[in-house]
Formats: C-alpha cells, sequence, structure tokens
C-alpha cells in the first residue's frame, strides 16, 4: 500500500505560488491590449476574460460552497437588464445601474437561496433551472417594458458615464479589472473564516453543523457573492454587445456553460475558471471556424466529445493537471490497463 | 451543568428513546451504556441538536437548548463526536481541526494556533499535514476528539471513540479522556467496552430498550442483578 504522507514539498511550492501566477496571469492579460490592437483580437481576448470572470463567479458558489446552481444566467440576466432598463429609461448610468442591478440579483439570490438550500445536490439545480427559466419566461411576455424575445439594443453614445467606449481596448481593461476583483474576491474568502467553513461543509454538512458552522447561512453569504458578481459581468457584457436577448442571457444553456468552463478549468479554485476560459474559448472558435461550413453542428459534436474526454481524464479540472501532473499520467494508465483487462475494475 | 429532563424521541410509534433524564455534573466523566438499540445515539443527537426531540428539555447551564440547531447547540458549549467518524476527507488533518476551532474565533491566525494545541493535546501533531482521508480509523477517531476539542466545549458528548482500537491504543484514549476532564470539560460517553466505560467513568446511566434502566457508580450499577441481565444477558445472572 502506498501511503499519501505529507504533501511533498513541491506541492506546497506550488500552492504558495497559485496567487502570484494568478496576478502574473491577470497582469500580462491586462496588458495585452498595449501590445494587440487589432479590433478582432482584442474581441478574443475581451471574450476569454468575459468567460473567465462569469464562471469564476460561478465558482464562489458551484465549486466553493458545493451549490452547482445551473440557473445563473438568472443573476446574470438580472444584473444586465437592470443596468440597461434603468439606462434606457431613466438615464441612470451604467455604474451605479450595475450595482443596483447586482443587488437586485444578490436579493434574488437570496430568496431562492432561503427556499432551495435544504435541498442536496441534483435537487438543488433542478431548482435554479426552474427559477431562471421562470425569469426567462417572465421577461419574453413583459414585452412592455423587456422589450420581448426581441430583446433590448442600446444606441452607440460613447462616453466614460455610459461605460460604452469608441476603442475595444477599453472594455478588455474593464473586464480584466472585474475578473480581478471576482479572482482576489475568492482568495480572500479561501482564506478566511468563510472558506474554511465552505471547504468543511463541502465535505460533510453533518459535521460541519456539529462544529458550529451554521451551513445555511454560510451557504447564503456564498451565494449571495457569486450572485452579486455575476450580475456585475452582466452589465459589462449588456454595454459591451449593446444588445441583450432573454434566450442568450437568461437561457439554459447559457447557465450550463458557465459551470462547464469552472468544471473543465477546475471548481472550488482561484485559477480554474481562467484556466478554464482560456482553453474552452479558442477550442469552440476553433471549431466553429474550422466545420461550422462544412456541416451544421459538426463542431458541436467535436467540441461535446473533447468536453467528455477532457472530463473524464481530469474529473478535477486543468487545474489537476498542473498541481499533480503525474496523477493524471496514473488516471490514464489506469483506464488503458483497465480497458485492456476489462475483467478487472478501474476504481481503486 | 448539563441537565436532560424527560427527554422522549418517537419515531412513528416507536421510543428510540422514552422519558430519559440524567445530569452531568461539571468535571464529571458520566458513562452511558446500554446493549445495542437501546437508544443512546438518539439520546445524543437529541442533546447535540443533530435530532429534535419530540418531548422533554435539554438545558446546559440552566440555559434552554431544546430544539436549538447543532450549530447553536456547539456555539453553546457542547462539543460532539460521532460514531461513524465524519473528518473531511480532503482537507489536511490541521484545516480539519483548524474548522471546529472557528467556533471560537473568527480569525484564521488564532484558529490555527488553537487547532495545533489540540493536536498536541491529542497526539496528532505530527500528522498535521496528512490528509485526513488517508489516515487509519485509530488515528480518524482521535482526529474526530480534536475537532470536537477545538471548539472550546464545556461538555464532551463521545460516541464510541474506542470501538475499533486496539488495547494500547484504548490506553492512550483513557489517557487522553481523563487529560480532558483534568482541564475542566464534563464529558458524556458512550462506550462498549465494559473495562473502558468502568474505570474511566464516575456514574454510569444504562440504558435498555430506549428507557433509563440504573444509574450509579460503576461498580453499583454493575453489580445490579436487572442491569447484568439486560446488558450481558441472562446467562450471566445464573452463572453468578
Amino acid at each position: 500500500m502506498s501511503t499519501m504522507s505529507t504533501p511533498s514539498p513541491k506541492e506546497s511550492i506550488a500552492r504558495r505560488l497559485a496567487p502570484v501566477l494568478t496576478l502574473l496571469l491577470l497582469a500580462s492579460l491586462m496588458a495585452l491590449p498595449l501590445v494587440v490592437t487589432d479590433t478582432y483580437s482584442l474581441h478574443f481576448i475581451w471574450k476569454v476574460l468575459f468567460w473567465a470572470a462569469i464562471a469564476a463567479a460561478w465558482n464562489i458558489a458551484g465549486g466553493y460552497a458545493g451549490l452547482f446552481s445551473l440557473g445563473h444566467a438568472a443573476f446574470f440576466g438580472l444584473g444586465a437588464y437592470t443596468s440597461i432598463l434603468l439606462y434606457m429609461q431613466a438615464g441612470v448610468s451604467p455604474w451605479i445601474g450595475m450595482i443596483v442591478g447586482s443587488l437586485v440579483a444578490l436579493c434574488f439570490s437570496l430568496a431562492i437561496g432561503l427556499l432551495t438550500l435544504r435541498l442536496r445536490g441534483s435537487f438543488f439545480a433542478l431548482a435554479t433551472i426552474a427559477f431562471a427559466e421562470v425569469l426567462r419566461i417572465a421577461v419574453v411576455n413583459g414585452r412592455d417594458v423587456t422589450g420581448g424575445s426581441e430583446g433590448l439594443s442600446v444606441s452607440f453614445a460613447p462616453g466614460l458615464v455610459n461605460m460604452i467606449f469608441q476603442d475595444r481596448a477599453s472594455y478588455v481593461v474593464l473586464m480584466a479589472a472585474v475578473l480581478f476583483v471576482i479572482g482576489a474576491t475568492t482568495l480572500l474568502i479561501e482564506r478566511s473564516a468563510l472558506g474554511y467553513s465552505l471547504a468543511a461543509l463541502r465535505e460533510d454538512e453533518d459535521a460541519a453543523e456539529a462544529l458550529g458552522i451554521d451551513t445555511i447561512r454560510v451557504k447564503l453569504i456564498a451565494i449571495a457573492i457569486s450572485a452579486f458578481l455575476s450580475a456585475v459581468t452582466g452589465t459589462l457584457y449588456a454595454f459591451y454587445i449593446l444588445l441583450i436577448e432573454p434566450t442568450t442571457v437568461l437561457g439554459i444553456g447559457f447557465s450550463v456553460e458557465i459551470a462547464l468552463i469552472a468544471i473543465i478549468g477546475g471548481m472550488g479554485t482561484v485559477l480554474g475558471p481562467l484556466l478554464g476560459a482560456i482553453l474552452i474559448v479558442p477550442l469552440s472558435e476553433y471549431l466553429r471556424a474550422e466545420f461550422a461550413a462544412s456541416l451544421q453542428g459538426l463542431y458541436l459534436l467535436i467540441y461535446g466529445t473533447i468536453l467528455i474526454v477532457m472530463v473524464v481524464f481530469l474529473p478535477n479540472g486543468l487545474i489537476s493537471a498542473i498541481r499533480d501532473p503525474r496523477s493524471v499520467l496514473r488516471r490514464v494508465r489506469r483506464r488503458k490497463s483497465a480497458s485492456s483487462r476489462p475483467e478487472e475494475k478501474a476504481d481503486a | 451543568m448539563l441537565e436532560v429532563r424527560h427527554l422522549t424521541k418517537r419515531f412513528g410509534g416507536l421510543a428510540a428513546v422514552n422519558d430519559v433524564s440524567l445530569t452531568l455534573n461539571k468535571g464529571e466523566i458520566l458513562g452511558l451504556i446500554g446493549p445495542n438499540g437501546a437508544g443512546k445515539t438518539t439520546f445524543f443527537n437529541c442533546v447535540a441538536g443533530a435530532m429534535q426531540p419530540s418531548e422533554g428539555q435539554v438545558l446546559l447551564e440552566g440555559r434552554e437548548l431544546t430544539g436549538k440547531k447543532a450549530h447553536d447547540v456547539c456555539r453553546a458549549g457542547i462539543g460532539r463526536t460521532y460514531q461513524i467518524v465524519k473528518p473531511f476527507g480532503k482537507l489536511s488533518v490541521r484545516d480539519n481541526v483548524l474548522v471546529g476551532a472557528l467556533n471560537q474565533t473568527r480569525n484564521v491566525a488564532d484558529a490555527r494556533r488553537i487547532a495545533d494545541e489540540a493536536l498536541e493535546l491529542t497526539g496528532l501533531a505530527d500528522q498535521r499535514n496528512v490528509l485526513a482521508a488517508s489516515m487509519p480509523l485509530p488515528r480518524r477517531k482521535r482526529l474526530e476528539i480534536a475537532r470536537a476539542l477545538a471548539t472550546g466545549p464545556k461538555i464532551l458528548l463521545l460516541d464510541e471513540v474506542m470501538a475499533g482500537l486496539n488495547p494500547s491504543e484504548v490506553e492512550l484514549a483513557i489517557d487522553l479522556i481523563k487529560t480532558l476532564r483534568s482541564r475542566g470539560i464534563a464529558i458524556l460517553i458512550i462506550e462498549h467496552l465494559m473495562r473502558v466505560i468502568t474505570s474511566v467513568s464516575d456514574r454510569i446511566v444504562v440504558m435498555h430498550h430506549g428507557e433509563k434502566l440504573a444509574e450509579g457508580a460503576p461498580s453499583a450499577v454493575m453489580n445490579d442483578p436487572k442491569v447484568v441481565e439486560a446488558y450481558l444477558g441472562e446467562g450471566f445472572v445464573a452463572q453468578d
């Protein structure tokens, strides 16, 4: 029997380096717009940052608190719709609208949380889908205010107050700043009493309760922070794209993709969502460009296959391959030997 | 210190615990014994807030704890261990105990210090960086105690912390329990091992079919024919 003794010094160094690495990665991403200037590349960088940010916001609830939400589009959409409506109807600056929208999403998340947090596992996920769908349908039917399924579009009126910029670089810097804030928040949570409480309840809720952790309260805090940050990202999205529709910003497909990026990158880690976005966004972009012309939907098939392979071999996300590459190799080898000798069970 | 009055817990028509009262005094070790299915663990769960009692009262230093949630009970000063250990497997031993220490302070650095003390006291200090999931059962049982201890309890509820230990490990565990008592923690302990419970307890309460059968000093209880019959079986009575 191989004994799992103290973690090797290498690993603890990797752990200590993680925040430094995060900062370096983010700093280089923020510096990119200084070097890269063409519109397409900037849009592409914005997309990576955007997916990293929304996945990182999800990660606080989904990864850290174990609240596997498949309805985060609701929080995102609430942020986007609130700030756009305030801007269009009352001329309120998106900077203020962003805060208002995020508070609306926060309240919505608390309401959902109080109703559903007693549900565990997949029941919670199902409940979040239901809430997001209810919101989407309400927006589609609230034509007079929300513009129905056609959505709302904002006229292009550049200005710092309007959060609308002539150049894309400003958008990239803004999104990088938000990603930085979300990353820093995650890191702070991870090292605080809240982070330890979350880690405990993720492992065993009853034991956490017995040690004095108010599990419901801790989960509510996590989902509220997550919803708030998701809505911030929603506002940024709305004032970059300048068009929001219920199917894209409130749809279940969007919710699933948010979760997917965090899972692929590594749930419950600071760097995971960023890694996920760095891999997934170029991948889907490339596949779409390469295969979209030849056969409708073929790119989705390939995309799906790659995701399945990744989840099978890297169930703890890309981050696990960086932290402990040997364990991944072991897993691959075990799979191989298991498939060549089907009578033996692969699980240890 | 801890006073349980007429505690009853029904599951449907079955009373798993039926009208059990007991008092735990300051600095006392009270043994709770009884055959399998006597309702000992259910009794624990009702005191610790993991289950809500159907009837009766739980008072800690005169303050009502009945029906409080588990985390509130812990906050009030009652720590517990689980018979089937529940370590946070993916956390290190130290972080496991640190989580318990957060019951005393919200400051992580302070909590780490409290955790290290608890690890020292329970003899797990050299294991602090090991993942909890990779430890053998005896150590996980000790981890369970260390974690409960780190919450800073006035009272510890220990549920079969010695089951599955070998004799020398049992010796260590007995020493540990006595050390805890010397630090002013009152202890209510469920244990199957007769030798352990008689040597460690100041008083013993015997449960049988959910009811309190006897109560008193270890020697008196052990010689009570009612107890011998219920707990050890009729054979023992006949042989005597």
